[in-house]
């Protein structure tokens, strides 16, 4: 994704976070699918591009879906270092709805059956 | 000099001359130009929903503008991507249900950003509405994502190499380009900033 700094920057580079955590391991106190959410047959993805920026990809999933900050933060994330997240799951006209919305806000939005 | 977007109340304004203002506003007008419907709005959104429906599904004169993924511009594509990867038939059944829909939403957030660019022709300054202020984040994003792939931004590795490019020669032809792109990054991310109470990441 794109970078987040000011129109000239000194370093160009966006914030990273290193891939291999140091910290103690413990579960993640927030996880990305519910049990019920898996069954749910139809997602909608979003991909990694290197235009929009992290801080917007942010604010679309907190606006659109209303999810909280972290779980925001967290989707956009993992759309950056893994390249795509699915960020809503349901029936598939609820995902071309939401598919749509996401295009709309510029984001690389596709959807498809679960696996 | 111009100063990032803040909250003013419900507004967010930023201080931009009208030199800046201007060139902000030709180049989303040149987004607007590649996007705009197909069919133009009525003003009656069921009579647009189903000339849109139509101008899909038909070909009046020759294919309508994108219908075949072969013929698009490279950018339409990006701004209007392929919603399936891997099932063509899918893909182009949401084109044909979303995109004179999606094309015209585009339209109309920048036409509502152009025209606050060009409302106080006397001030140094830009102020948007709390209404018109997503309009003005999503056709930023939707300029960026054009001058991007004019760009041939379509990787990481690809904004490495064009930033090397640009720094070694700053008198590169693409360094007024690219001065621009970073204009506008920097201008979004100060709106996304103050629309989320707070710089959404410190500066790099």
């Amino acid at each position: 994704m794109g970078r987040q700094n000011g129109a000239f920057p000194a370093s160009p580079r966006a914030p990273t976070l290193s891939p291999v955590s140091t910290a103690p391991v413990k579960e993640p106190e927030v996880i990305s699918l519910e049990a019920s959410e898996l069954a749910l047959p139809w997602i909608t993805l979003v991909w990694n591009d290197p235009v929009n920026l992290m801080s917007y990809v942010v604010y679309v999933f907190e606006t659109y879906f209303g999810y909280p900050r972290a779980k925001a933060e967290r989707l956009m994330m993992d759309v950056h270092t893994l390249g795509k997240a699915v960020v809503s799951l349901g029936t598939r006209e609820a995902m071309e709805t939401d598919c749509m919305a996401m295009q709309g806000f510029g984001l690389w939005a596709t959807f498809e059956k679960n696996q | 000099m111009a100063r990032a977007f803040r909250r003013r109340g419900a507004r967010m304004v930023a201080r931009l001359d009208r030199n800046e203002r201007e060139v902000i506003a030709s180049l989303m007008e040149q987004t607007r130009s590649l996007l705009a419907p197909d069919v133009p709005s009525t003003g009656d959104a069921f009579t647009d929903l189903m000339a849109s429906l139509e101008s899909g599904a038909t070909a009046p004169e020759g294919l309508p503008r994108g219908t075949d993924p072969g013929d698009r511009d490279p950018a339409l594509a990006r701004l209007l991507p392929d919603a399936h990867r891997g099932d063509p038939a899918v893909a182009a059944e949401f084109r044909r249900l979303t995109e004179q829909d999606l094309r015209r939403r585009k339209s109309d957030a920048l036409t509502a950003s152009i025209d606050a660019l060009r409302a106080e022709a006397d001030r140094d300054r830009l102020s948007l509405e709390p209404a018109t202020a997503q309009s003005f984040l999503i056709a930023l994003t939707d300029t960026r994502l054009l001058m991007g792939e004019r760009l041939g931004l379509r990787t990481e590795e690809d904004v490495d190499a064009w930033e090397a490019r640009v720094e070694a020669d700053p008198d590169d032809p693409l360094a007024y380009a690219a001065a621009l792109y970073d204009f506008l990054t920097w201008l979004q991310d100060g709106l996304v900033g103050a629309l989320m109470g707070r710089r959404a990441f410190p500066d790099a």
